[in-house]
Protein backbone atom coordinates (compact mmCIF):
# COMPACT_ATOMS: atom_id res chain seq x y z
CA UNK A 1 0.00 0.00 0.00
CA UNK A 2 1.35 3.10 -0.99
CA UNK A 3 1.00 6.57 0.80
CA UNK A 4 -1.77 7.62 -0.96
CA UNK A 5 -3.81 4.76 -0.75
CA UNK A 6 -3.26 4.38 2.83
CA UNK A 7 -3.94 8.65 3.37
CA UNK A 8 -7.39 7.99 1.25
CA UNK A 9 -8.24 4.88 3.38
CA UNK A 10 -7.73 6.08 6.61
CA UNK A 11 -9.41 9.16 5.41
CA UNK A 12 -12.46 7.29 4.45
CA UNK A 13 -12.51 4.99 7.43
CA UNK A 14 -12.60 8.23 9.72
CA UNK A 15 -15.47 9.83 7.62
CA UNK A 16 -17.54 6.49 7.68
CA UNK A 17 -16.66 6.46 12.00
CA UNK A 18 -17.77 10.23 12.23
CA UNK A 19 -21.08 9.38 10.08
CA UNK A 20 -21.48 6.28 12.21
CA UNK A 21 -21.07 8.08 15.31
CA UNK A 22 -23.94 10.77 14.55
CA UNK A 23 -26.41 8.14 12.87
CA UNK A 24 -26.45 5.76 15.90
CA UNK A 25 -27.33 8.45 18.30
CA UNK A 26 -29.84 10.09 16.13
CA UNK A 27 -31.75 6.10 15.14
CA UNK A 28 -31.83 5.09 19.11
CA UNK A 29 -33.38 8.60 19.60
CA UNK A 30 -36.00 7.82 16.66
CA UNK A 31 -36.35 4.13 17.40
CA UNK A 32 -35.89 3.76 21.41
CA UNK A 33 -35.58 0.35 23.08
CA UNK A 34 -37.38 0.01 26.61
CA UNK A 35 -35.72 1.42 29.37
CA UNK A 36 -35.73 1.11 33.18
CA UNK A 37 -36.77 3.25 35.63
CA UNK A 38 -34.54 5.68 37.25
CA UNK A 39 -34.82 4.75 41.14
CA UNK A 40 -35.80 7.40 43.37
CA UNK A 41 -34.72 6.87 46.94
CA UNK A 42 -35.51 10.68 48.76
CA UNK A 43 -38.18 12.72 47.73
CA UNK A 44 -39.84 15.93 49.43
CA UNK A 45 -43.11 15.10 50.55
CA UNK A 46 -44.53 17.82 51.76
CA UNK A 47 -43.82 21.32 53.78
CA UNK A 48 -42.88 21.81 57.74
CA UNK A 49 -46.07 22.42 58.70
CA UNK A 50 -48.01 21.44 56.10
CA UNK A 51 -49.75 18.76 57.72
CA UNK A 52 -52.00 18.68 60.85
CA UNK A 53 -51.58 16.75 63.80
CA UNK A 54 -54.25 13.35 63.02
CA UNK A 55 -53.76 14.09 59.12
CA UNK A 56 -52.03 12.44 56.26
CA UNK A 57 -50.86 13.33 52.77
CA UNK A 58 -50.41 11.06 49.82
CA UNK A 59 -47.22 12.66 47.79
CA UNK A 60 -45.39 11.23 45.03
CA UNK A 61 -42.51 8.73 45.38
CA UNK A 62 -41.05 8.02 41.96
CA UNK A 63 -43.59 6.84 39.41
CA UNK A 64 -45.74 5.36 43.12
CA UNK A 65 -47.69 7.16 46.03
CA UNK A 66 -46.12 7.49 49.56
CA UNK A 67 -48.54 8.18 52.47
CA UNK A 68 -46.73 10.54 55.21
CA UNK A 69 -48.66 10.91 58.07
CA UNK A 70 -48.62 13.87 60.83
CA UNK A 71 -50.13 11.57 63.98
CA UNK A 72 -52.11 12.78 66.49
CA UNK A 73 -48.81 12.88 68.87
CA UNK A 74 -47.29 15.04 66.41
CA UNK A 75 -44.87 12.27 65.03
CA UNK A 76 -44.60 11.90 61.46
CA UNK A 77 -43.99 8.70 59.81
CA UNK A 78 -44.34 7.76 55.96
CA UNK A 79 -44.77 4.18 54.28
CA UNK A 80 -45.07 3.20 50.60
CA UNK A 81 -48.86 3.90 50.09
CA UNK A 82 -49.07 1.19 47.66
CA UNK A 83 -50.88 -1.80 49.64
CA UNK A 84 -49.49 -5.38 49.79
CA UNK A 85 -52.26 -7.11 49.01
CA UNK A 86 -53.33 -5.99 45.41
CA UNK A 87 -51.94 -2.57 44.96
CA UNK A 88 -54.50 -0.59 45.98
CA UNK A 89 -53.68 3.22 47.85
CA UNK A 90 -53.79 2.96 50.89
CA UNK A 91 -55.54 6.13 53.34
CA UNK A 92 -54.82 7.01 56.74
CA UNK A 93 -57.98 7.22 58.95
CA UNK A 94 -58.00 9.64 61.55
CA UNK A 95 -60.62 8.34 63.81
CA UNK A 96 -59.33 4.87 64.18
CA UNK A 97 -55.58 6.13 64.18
CA UNK A 98 -54.75 3.27 61.45
CA UNK A 99 -53.81 3.18 57.96
CA UNK A 100 -57.13 1.16 55.37
CA UNK A 101 -57.09 0.25 51.98
CA UNK A 102 -60.26 1.02 50.74
CA UNK A 103 -60.09 -1.52 48.37
CA UNK A 104 -60.19 -4.65 50.99
CA UNK A 105 -60.84 -3.10 54.03
CA UNK A 106 -56.62 -4.19 54.40
CA UNK A 107 -55.91 -2.20 57.94
CA UNK A 108 -52.21 -1.27 59.19
CA UNK A 109 -51.33 -0.16 62.17
CA UNK A 110 -49.23 3.11 62.30
CA UNK A 111 -45.78 0.93 62.22
CA UNK A 112 -46.85 -0.12 58.70
CA UNK A 113 -47.62 -3.76 59.89
CA UNK A 114 -51.03 -5.72 59.12
CA UNK A 115 -53.64 -6.03 62.03
CA UNK A 116 -56.68 -7.30 60.02
CA UNK A 117 -58.08 -8.13 56.16
CA UNK A 118 -56.34 -9.30 53.43
CA UNK A 119 -52.80 -7.85 52.68
CA UNK A 120 -50.18 -10.54 53.18
CA UNK A 121 -47.25 -8.51 54.56
CA UNK A 122 -46.21 -5.00 56.10
CA UNK A 123 -46.10 -1.25 54.31
CA UNK A 124 -42.73 -0.55 53.45
CA UNK A 125 -41.62 2.10 55.74
CA UNK A 126 -39.62 5.33 54.84
CA UNK A 127 -37.31 7.43 57.08
CA UNK A 128 -38.60 10.64 57.81
CA UNK A 129 -36.38 13.61 58.11
CA UNK A 130 -36.13 17.69 58.27
CA UNK A 131 -34.31 19.10 56.23
CA UNK A 132 -34.80 23.06 56.27
CA UNK A 133 -38.41 24.09 55.32
CA UNK A 134 -38.90 20.32 54.08
CA UNK A 135 -40.09 17.24 55.31
CA UNK A 136 -38.34 14.40 53.04
CA UNK A 137 -39.05 10.72 52.98
CA UNK A 138 -36.74 8.49 51.87
CA UNK A 139 -36.00 4.60 51.28
CA UNK A 140 -34.51 2.72 54.12
CA UNK A 141 -31.19 1.07 53.78
CA UNK B 1 -5.06 -23.45 120.05
CA UNK B 2 -5.54 -27.21 119.63
CA UNK B 3 -9.39 -26.78 119.67
CA UNK B 4 -9.02 -23.80 117.37
CA UNK B 5 -7.57 -26.50 114.99
CA UNK B 6 -10.09 -29.33 115.40
CA UNK B 7 -12.76 -27.03 114.64
CA UNK B 8 -11.33 -26.46 111.46
CA UNK B 9 -10.65 -30.19 110.41
CA UNK B 10 -14.32 -30.30 111.26
CA UNK B 11 -15.62 -27.55 109.13
CA UNK B 12 -13.41 -28.43 106.17
CA UNK B 13 -14.89 -32.20 106.32
CA UNK B 14 -18.23 -30.84 106.64
CA UNK B 15 -17.84 -28.75 103.46
CA UNK B 16 -16.01 -32.09 101.97
CA UNK B 17 -19.11 -34.01 102.30
CA UNK B 18 -21.84 -31.74 101.48
CA UNK B 19 -19.99 -31.29 98.14
CA UNK B 20 -19.82 -35.17 97.90
CA UNK B 21 -23.34 -35.29 98.45
CA UNK B 22 -24.57 -32.47 96.27
CA UNK B 23 -22.49 -34.14 93.56
CA UNK B 24 -24.28 -37.70 94.47
CA UNK B 25 -27.47 -35.86 94.15
CA UNK B 26 -27.22 -34.53 90.70
CA UNK B 27 -26.11 -37.90 89.78
CA UNK B 28 -29.29 -39.25 90.93
CA UNK B 29 -31.38 -36.60 89.36
CA UNK B 30 -29.65 -36.67 85.92
CA UNK B 31 -30.03 -40.32 85.79
CA UNK B 32 -32.82 -41.41 83.17
CA UNK B 33 -32.62 -45.16 83.14
CA UNK B 34 -35.43 -44.67 80.28
CA UNK B 35 -33.12 -43.25 78.21
CA UNK B 36 -30.11 -45.22 79.09
CA UNK B 37 -31.81 -48.57 78.51
CA UNK B 38 -33.89 -47.21 75.06
CA UNK B 39 -30.90 -46.23 73.33
CA UNK B 40 -29.60 -49.68 73.69
CA UNK B 41 -32.76 -51.08 71.40
CA UNK B 42 -33.80 -50.51 68.12
CA UNK B 43 -36.32 -49.37 66.19
CA UNK B 44 -39.83 -48.15 67.55
CA UNK B 45 -37.85 -48.75 70.94
CA UNK B 46 -35.20 -46.72 69.91
CA UNK B 47 -37.44 -44.29 68.18
CA UNK B 48 -38.98 -41.95 71.05
CA UNK B 49 -35.17 -41.52 72.22
CA UNK B 50 -33.41 -39.84 69.15
CA UNK B 51 -37.07 -38.28 68.37
CA UNK B 52 -37.12 -36.56 71.76
CA UNK B 53 -33.93 -34.86 71.15
CA UNK B 54 -35.79 -32.06 69.92
CA UNK B 55 -38.76 -32.27 71.70
CA UNK B 56 -40.11 -28.99 73.36
CA UNK B 57 -40.80 -30.75 76.60
CA UNK B 58 -37.44 -31.71 76.38
CA UNK B 59 -36.10 -27.95 76.04
CA UNK B 60 -38.35 -27.31 78.51
CA UNK B 61 -37.18 -29.87 81.31
CA UNK B 62 -39.16 -32.42 81.38
CA UNK B 63 -38.18 -36.29 80.53
CA UNK B 64 -39.78 -39.20 79.66
CA UNK B 65 -41.09 -39.76 83.27
CA UNK B 66 -42.79 -36.39 83.14
CA UNK B 67 -45.35 -38.20 80.95
CA UNK B 68 -45.00 -41.62 81.46
CA UNK B 69 -44.19 -41.78 85.15
CA UNK B 70 -41.86 -44.44 86.36
CA UNK B 71 -38.72 -43.58 88.10
CA UNK B 72 -35.78 -43.20 85.81
CA UNK B 73 -33.21 -42.64 88.67
CA UNK B 74 -33.51 -46.48 89.19
CA UNK B 75 -31.24 -48.54 86.93
CA UNK B 76 -33.46 -52.15 87.79
CA UNK B 77 -35.91 -52.37 85.13
CA UNK B 78 -38.60 -53.30 87.56
CA UNK B 79 -37.82 -50.48 90.20
CA UNK B 80 -37.83 -47.98 87.53
CA UNK B 81 -41.28 -48.84 86.65
CA UNK B 82 -42.98 -48.27 90.02
CA UNK B 83 -46.20 -48.01 90.94
CA UNK B 84 -46.25 -44.44 89.03
CA UNK B 85 -44.97 -46.02 85.46
CA UNK B 86 -48.20 -45.30 82.97
CA UNK B 87 -45.72 -46.59 80.04
CA UNK B 88 -47.58 -45.80 76.97
CA UNK B 89 -51.16 -44.89 77.00
CA UNK B 90 -53.46 -47.27 74.67
CA UNK B 91 -54.54 -44.87 71.64
CA UNK B 92 -57.82 -43.74 72.60
CA UNK B 93 -56.53 -42.54 75.62
CA UNK B 94 -54.32 -40.31 74.48
CA UNK B 95 -55.90 -37.20 74.12
CA UNK B 96 -56.75 -37.07 77.73
CA UNK B 97 -53.30 -38.52 78.30
CA UNK B 98 -51.87 -35.35 77.22
CA UNK B 99 -54.68 -32.95 78.58
CA UNK B 100 -53.70 -33.73 82.17
CA UNK B 101 -51.16 -31.64 81.43
CA UNK B 102 -52.08 -29.69 78.72
CA UNK B 103 -55.45 -28.48 80.49
CA UNK B 104 -54.17 -27.90 83.67
CA UNK B 105 -53.60 -24.10 83.26
CA UNK B 106 -51.90 -23.95 86.47
CA UNK B 107 -49.30 -26.09 85.58
CA UNK B 108 -48.97 -24.79 81.69
CA UNK B 109 -48.78 -21.06 83.10
CA UNK B 110 -44.87 -21.74 84.23
CA UNK B 111 -43.90 -22.49 80.63
CA UNK B 112 -45.82 -20.42 78.75
CA UNK B 113 -49.06 -17.63 80.43
CA UNK B 114 -50.54 -17.27 76.88
CA UNK B 115 -50.73 -21.05 76.07
CA UNK B 116 -54.41 -22.18 75.62
CA UNK B 117 -55.55 -25.11 78.05
CA UNK B 118 -58.78 -25.78 76.17
CA UNK B 119 -57.55 -27.70 73.55
CA UNK B 120 -59.29 -30.99 74.89
CA UNK B 121 -62.53 -29.50 75.22
CA UNK B 122 -62.19 -28.22 71.71
CA UNK B 123 -61.05 -31.64 70.37
CA UNK B 124 -64.33 -33.35 71.76
CA UNK B 125 -66.43 -30.93 69.82
CA UNK B 126 -64.24 -31.70 66.32
CA UNK B 127 -65.65 -34.81 63.63
CA UNK B 128 -61.87 -36.31 64.68
CA UNK B 129 -63.12 -36.11 68.08
CA UNK B 130 -66.70 -37.06 67.99
CA UNK B 131 -66.03 -40.16 66.29
CA UNK B 132 -62.89 -40.93 69.27
CA UNK B 133 -65.99 -40.97 71.55
CA UNK B 134 -68.08 -43.42 69.49
CA UNK B 135 -64.67 -45.60 69.72
CA UNK B 136 -63.37 -44.76 66.49
CA UNK B 137 -59.34 -45.29 67.17
CA UNK B 138 -58.44 -44.61 63.14
CA UNK B 139 -59.44 -40.41 64.11
CA UNK B 140 -56.72 -38.11 64.24
CA UNK B 141 -55.18 -37.65 67.79
CA UNK B 142 -52.96 -35.20 69.22
CA UNK B 143 -49.58 -37.46 68.30
CA UNK B 144 -51.30 -37.81 64.47
CA UNK B 145 -50.90 -33.98 64.16
CA UNK B 146 -48.05 -32.96 66.41
CA UNK B 147 -46.00 -36.60 66.42
CA UNK B 148 -45.74 -38.31 70.07
CA UNK B 149 -42.25 -37.71 71.07
CA UNK B 150 -40.65 -34.91 68.24
CA UNK B 151 -42.88 -32.32 69.59
CA UNK B 152 -41.65 -29.08 67.98
CA UNK B 153 -44.07 -25.71 68.80
CA UNK B 154 -46.27 -24.54 66.09
CA UNK B 155 -43.92 -21.64 65.27
CA UNK B 156 -40.89 -23.95 64.45
CA UNK B 157 -40.25 -24.33 60.61
CA UNK B 158 -40.34 -28.14 60.28
CA UNK B 159 -43.01 -28.66 63.07
CA UNK B 160 -45.76 -30.80 61.78
CA UNK B 161 -47.86 -28.05 62.45
CA UNK B 162 -46.50 -25.07 60.74
CA UNK B 163 -48.49 -23.47 58.42
CA UNK B 164 -46.92 -24.28 55.06
CA UNK B 165 -46.48 -28.11 56.58
CA UNK B 166 -50.01 -28.41 57.74
CA UNK B 167 -51.40 -29.50 54.76
CA UNK B 168 -49.10 -32.28 54.19
CA UNK B 169 -49.96 -32.95 58.01
CA UNK B 170 -53.71 -33.46 57.50
CA UNK B 171 -53.08 -34.73 53.88
CA UNK B 172 -51.42 -37.66 55.17
CA UNK B 173 -54.99 -39.55 56.45
CA UNK B 174 -57.32 -37.25 54.35
CA UNK B 175 -55.27 -37.97 50.80
CA UNK B 176 -54.88 -41.35 51.76
CA UNK B 177 -57.95 -43.14 49.85
CA UNK B 178 -57.70 -46.27 51.72
CA UNK B 179 -57.62 -45.23 55.05
CA UNK B 180 -60.41 -42.94 54.37
CA UNK B 181 -62.42 -45.50 52.69
CA UNK B 182 -64.73 -45.85 55.40
CA UNK B 183 -65.97 -42.03 55.59
CA UNK B 184 -67.37 -41.89 52.27
CA UNK B 185 -65.39 -37.99 51.83
CA UNK B 186 -63.59 -36.95 49.27
CA UNK B 187 -59.60 -37.37 49.28
CA UNK B 188 -58.71 -35.17 46.46
CA UNK B 189 -58.50 -31.37 48.92
CA UNK B 190 -54.70 -31.70 48.56
CA UNK B 191 -54.41 -31.59 45.08
CA UNK B 192 -56.99 -28.90 44.96
CA UNK B 193 -55.58 -26.84 47.26
CA UNK B 194 -52.20 -27.09 45.95
CA UNK B 195 -54.01 -25.29 42.69
CA UNK B 196 -54.82 -22.62 44.77
CA UNK B 197 -54.61 -19.00 45.00
CA UNK B 198 -53.61 -19.81 48.41
CA UNK B 199 -51.48 -22.20 47.92
CA UNK B 200 -49.67 -20.22 45.95
CA UNK B 201 -49.42 -17.37 48.10
CA UNK B 202 -48.17 -19.97 51.02
CA UNK B 203 -45.99 -21.79 48.49
CA UNK B 204 -44.52 -19.81 46.37
CA UNK B 205 -44.61 -16.71 47.66
CA UNK B 206 -43.92 -17.73 51.35
CA UNK B 207 -46.87 -15.74 52.75
CA UNK B 208 -47.45 -17.67 56.02
CA UNK B 209 -50.53 -15.73 56.33
CA UNK B 210 -52.23 -17.64 53.55
CA UNK B 211 -55.21 -19.93 55.02
CA UNK B 212 -54.38 -23.96 55.46
CA UNK B 213 -56.49 -26.39 56.74
CA UNK B 214 -57.09 -25.37 59.91
CA UNK B 215 -57.54 -21.77 59.29
CA UNK B 216 -61.14 -22.90 57.37
CA UNK B 217 -61.86 -25.97 59.60
CA UNK B 218 -60.16 -25.62 62.57
CA UNK B 219 -57.45 -27.55 64.33
CA UNK B 220 -58.44 -28.99 67.39
CA UNK B 221 -62.00 -28.39 66.72
CA UNK B 222 -61.52 -29.31 62.67
CA UNK B 223 -64.87 -30.16 60.95
CA UNK B 224 -66.12 -29.05 57.87
CA UNK B 225 -67.66 -25.64 57.69
CA UNK B 226 -71.69 -25.52 58.02
CA UNK B 227 -73.19 -23.71 54.56
CA UNK B 228 -74.16 -20.85 56.53
CA UNK B 229 -70.54 -20.20 58.33
CA UNK B 230 -68.78 -20.76 54.92
CA UNK B 231 -69.14 -16.92 54.31
CA UNK B 232 -67.57 -15.68 57.78
CA UNK B 233 -64.73 -17.96 57.65
CA UNK B 234 -64.11 -16.42 54.05
CA UNK B 235 -64.70 -12.93 56.00
CA UNK B 236 -61.77 -12.95 58.47
CA UNK B 237 -59.61 -12.37 55.52
CA UNK B 238 -61.58 -10.67 53.06
CA UNK B 239 -64.22 -8.70 54.79
CA UNK B 240 -65.15 -6.27 52.70
CA UNK B 241 -66.05 -8.48 49.89
CA UNK B 242 -68.77 -10.11 52.69
CA UNK B 243 -69.89 -7.06 53.84
CA UNK B 244 -70.96 -6.04 50.39
CA UNK B 245 -72.34 -9.26 49.31
CA UNK B 246 -74.45 -9.32 52.37
CA UNK B 247 -75.92 -6.23 51.59
CA UNK B 248 -76.76 -7.76 47.51
CA UNK B 249 -79.53 -9.29 46.30
CA UNK B 250 -77.95 -12.38 46.42
CA UNK B 251 -77.90 -13.00 50.13
CA UNK B 252 -81.28 -13.34 50.58
CA UNK B 253 -81.63 -15.90 46.98
CA UNK B 254 -78.64 -17.48 48.61
CA UNK B 255 -80.13 -18.42 51.86
CA UNK B 256 -83.21 -19.45 50.56
CA UNK B 257 -81.68 -22.07 48.03
CA UNK B 258 -79.22 -22.55 50.74
CA UNK B 259 -76.33 -21.82 48.79
CA UNK B 260 -73.00 -21.56 50.86
CA UNK B 261 -72.16 -17.89 49.74
CA UNK B 262 -68.51 -17.55 49.15
CA UNK B 263 -67.66 -20.93 48.13
CA UNK B 264 -70.69 -21.48 45.46
CA UNK B 265 -68.50 -18.97 42.79
CA UNK B 266 -65.11 -19.35 44.13
CA UNK B 267 -64.82 -23.19 45.31
CA UNK B 268 -63.77 -24.30 48.43
CA UNK B 269 -60.24 -25.91 48.64
CA UNK B 270 -59.52 -25.35 44.46
CA UNK B 271 -59.97 -21.45 44.98
CA UNK B 272 -58.35 -20.28 41.65
CA UNK B 273 -57.09 -16.63 41.68
CA UNK B 274 -60.51 -14.42 40.85
CA UNK B 275 -60.72 -13.34 37.09
CA UNK B 276 -62.62 -10.78 35.05
CA UNK B 277 -63.95 -13.89 33.26
CA UNK B 278 -65.84 -15.20 35.85
CA UNK B 279 -68.49 -12.12 35.88
CA UNK B 280 -70.92 -11.51 32.89
CA UNK B 281 -72.37 -13.99 30.80
CA UNK B 282 -69.41 -16.02 28.98
CA UNK B 283 -68.32 -19.28 29.01
CA UNK B 284 -66.31 -18.98 32.18
CA UNK B 285 -68.74 -16.64 33.95
CA UNK B 286 -70.44 -18.27 37.19
CA UNK B 287 -73.32 -15.62 36.74
CA UNK B 288 -75.01 -18.12 33.88
CA UNK B 289 -74.38 -21.10 36.67
CA UNK B 290 -78.07 -19.67 38.09
CA UNK B 291 -78.99 -16.92 35.79
CA UNK B 292 -81.18 -17.80 32.68
CA UNK B 293 -80.40 -15.79 29.35
CA UNK B 294 -83.10 -12.51 28.90
CA UNK B 295 -83.70 -12.62 32.65
CA UNK B 296 -83.17 -9.20 34.37
CA UNK B 297 -80.07 -10.24 36.55
CA UNK B 298 -78.52 -11.76 33.47
CA UNK B 299 -78.41 -8.83 31.50
CA UNK B 300 -77.39 -6.72 34.22
CA UNK B 301 -74.22 -8.87 34.59
CA UNK B 302 -73.57 -8.49 31.08
CA UNK B 303 -73.38 -5.07 31.68
CA UNK B 304 -71.24 -4.81 34.31
CA UNK B 305 -68.94 -7.03 32.17
CA UNK B 306 -69.11 -4.51 29.47
CA UNK B 307 -68.88 -1.78 31.88
CA UNK B 308 -65.58 -3.28 32.93
CA UNK B 309 -64.31 -4.55 30.01
CA UNK B 310 -64.58 -0.86 28.33
CA UNK B 311 -62.57 0.26 31.97
CA UNK B 312 -60.10 -1.93 31.85
CA UNK B 313 -59.90 -1.09 27.91
CA UNK B 314 -58.99 2.64 28.28
CA UNK B 315 -56.88 2.06 31.63
CA UNK B 316 -54.56 -0.67 29.16
CA UNK B 317 -54.76 2.39 26.12
CA UNK B 318 -53.67 5.32 28.82
CA UNK B 319 -50.89 2.71 30.09
CA UNK B 320 -49.35 1.76 26.42
CA UNK B 321 -49.48 5.24 25.68
CA UNK B 322 -47.56 6.37 28.65
CA UNK B 323 -44.92 3.31 27.72
CA UNK B 324 -44.32 5.02 24.96
CA UNK B 325 -44.13 8.67 25.82
CA UNK B 326 -41.28 7.02 28.85
CA UNK B 327 -39.86 5.22 25.85
CA UNK B 328 -38.85 7.99 23.99
CA UNK B 329 -37.44 9.67 26.67
CA UNK B 330 -40.56 12.34 27.15
CA UNK B 331 -40.96 12.65 31.38
CA UNK B 332 -44.45 11.07 32.47
CA UNK B 333 -43.96 10.52 35.87
CA UNK B 334 -47.07 12.93 36.79
CA UNK B 335 -49.85 11.26 35.04
CA UNK B 336 -47.87 7.09 35.92
CA UNK B 337 -48.76 8.09 39.48
CA UNK B 338 -52.18 9.55 38.47
CA UNK B 339 -52.89 6.16 36.60
CA UNK B 340 -51.84 4.15 40.16
CA UNK B 341 -54.96 5.88 40.78
CA UNK B 342 -56.88 4.22 38.20
CA UNK B 343 -55.40 1.09 39.04
CA UNK B 344 -57.01 1.40 42.52
CA UNK B 345 -60.08 2.39 41.25
CA UNK B 346 -60.24 -1.07 38.88
CA UNK B 347 -59.17 -2.62 41.91
CA UNK B 348 -62.30 -1.31 44.27
CA UNK B 349 -64.54 -2.23 41.45
CA UNK B 350 -63.48 -5.59 40.86
CA UNK B 351 -64.39 -6.09 44.47
CA UNK B 352 -67.52 -3.80 44.34
CA UNK B 353 -68.76 -6.34 42.13
CA UNK B 354 -69.99 -8.57 45.19
CA UNK B 355 -72.37 -5.89 45.46
CA UNK B 356 -73.90 -6.79 41.85
CA UNK B 357 -75.13 -3.09 41.79
CA UNK B 358 -74.87 -1.73 38.32
CA UNK B 359 -75.04 1.63 39.64
CA UNK B 360 -72.78 1.85 42.38
CA UNK B 361 -70.20 0.21 39.79
CA UNK B 362 -70.90 2.62 37.22
CA UNK B 363 -70.74 5.23 39.65
CA UNK B 364 -67.25 4.26 40.67
CA UNK B 365 -66.15 3.42 36.89
CA UNK B 366 -67.39 7.00 35.79
CA UNK B 367 -64.86 8.47 38.62
CA UNK B 368 -62.12 6.63 37.25
CA UNK B 369 -62.64 6.90 33.81
CA UNK B 370 -62.23 10.60 34.25
CA UNK B 371 -58.78 10.33 35.75
CA UNK B 372 -57.75 7.86 32.43
CA UNK B 373 -58.58 10.70 30.68
CA UNK B 374 -56.40 12.87 32.17
CA UNK B 375 -54.01 10.50 31.89
CA UNK B 376 -54.70 9.52 28.53
CA UNK B 377 -54.40 13.18 27.52
CA UNK B 378 -51.11 13.60 29.51
CA UNK B 379 -49.91 10.52 27.05
CA UNK B 380 -50.90 11.91 24.11
CA UNK B 381 -49.41 15.24 24.91
CA UNK B 382 -46.34 13.49 25.87
CA UNK B 383 -46.32 11.43 22.29
CA UNK B 384 -47.00 14.63 20.41
CA UNK B 385 -44.31 16.37 22.22
CA UNK B 386 -41.84 13.11 21.11
CA UNK B 387 -42.67 13.23 17.45
CA UNK B 388 -42.45 17.01 17.38
CA UNK B 389 -38.61 16.39 18.85
CA UNK B 390 -38.15 13.57 16.81
CA UNK B 391 -39.41 15.25 13.48
CA UNK B 392 -37.17 18.43 14.67
CA UNK B 393 -34.21 16.41 14.92
CA UNK B 394 -34.94 14.66 11.38
CA UNK B 395 -35.31 17.68 9.96
CA UNK B 396 -32.09 18.92 11.45
CA UNK B 397 -30.27 15.79 10.58
CA UNK B 398 -31.15 16.11 7.28
CA UNK B 399 -29.80 19.53 6.61
CA UNK B 400 -26.47 18.52 8.06
CA UNK B 401 -26.28 15.93 5.85
CA UNK B 402 -27.34 17.97 3.14
CA UNK B 403 -24.94 20.53 4.06
CA UNK B 404 -22.14 17.94 4.84
CA UNK B 405 -22.93 16.96 0.75
CA UNK B 406 -22.74 20.68 -0.20
CA UNK B 407 -19.26 20.89 1.61
CA UNK B 408 -17.99 17.86 -0.13
CA UNK B 409 -18.99 19.06 -3.71
CA UNK B 410 -17.59 22.51 -3.15
CA UNK B 411 -14.62 21.23 -1.81
CA UNK B 412 -13.89 19.12 -5.03
CA UNK B 413 -14.59 22.07 -7.01
CA UNK B 414 -12.73 24.03 -5.26
CA UNK B 415 -9.87 21.50 -5.68
CA UNK B 416 -10.78 21.06 -9.77
CA UNK B 417 -10.37 24.58 -10.26
CA UNK B 418 -7.19 25.07 -8.98
CA UNK B 419 -4.74 23.00 -11.15
CA UNK B 420 -6.03 25.50 -13.64
CA UNK B 421 -6.11 28.64 -11.76
CA UNK B 422 -1.82 27.98 -10.97
CA UNK B 423 0.26 29.49 -13.14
Amino acid sequence: MNRRKFIDFFLGGSLAGTVIAFLYPTIRYILPTKQTEAVIKKVTAAKLGELAPNTSKIFKFGTSPGILINTSDGELRAFSAICTHLTCTVIYESDTGTILCPCHNGRFDLSGNVISGPPPAPLESYNVEISGEDIVASKKG
Amino acid sequence: MKARKMRKIINLLSIFFLAISIFSLSLYAQKNSCVECHQELEDELLAPVEAFKIDIHQQFGLSCADCHGGNPAEEDIDLAKDKTFKGAPQRFRIPEFCASCHSDSRYMRRFNPRIRVDQLDIYWTSKHGQLLKKGDTKVALCTDCHAAHGIQAATHPKSWTFPWNIPQTCSRCHSDTNYMKDYKIPTKQWDDYKDSVHAHALFEKKDLSAPVCNDCHGNHGATPPEVTSIAYICRQCHPSAGELFSQSPHKKAFDEMELSECEACHGNHKILPPSDEMLGTGEKAVCIQCHEPDSEPYQIASRIKEKLDAFIKKIRHAESLLEQADRQGVEVSEPKFMLTEANSTLIFVRNLTHSFSLMEIEEKIEEGKKVVAEVTNAGEAALREAKFRKTGLIIATCFIFLLSIALFLKIKQITKKTPNESP
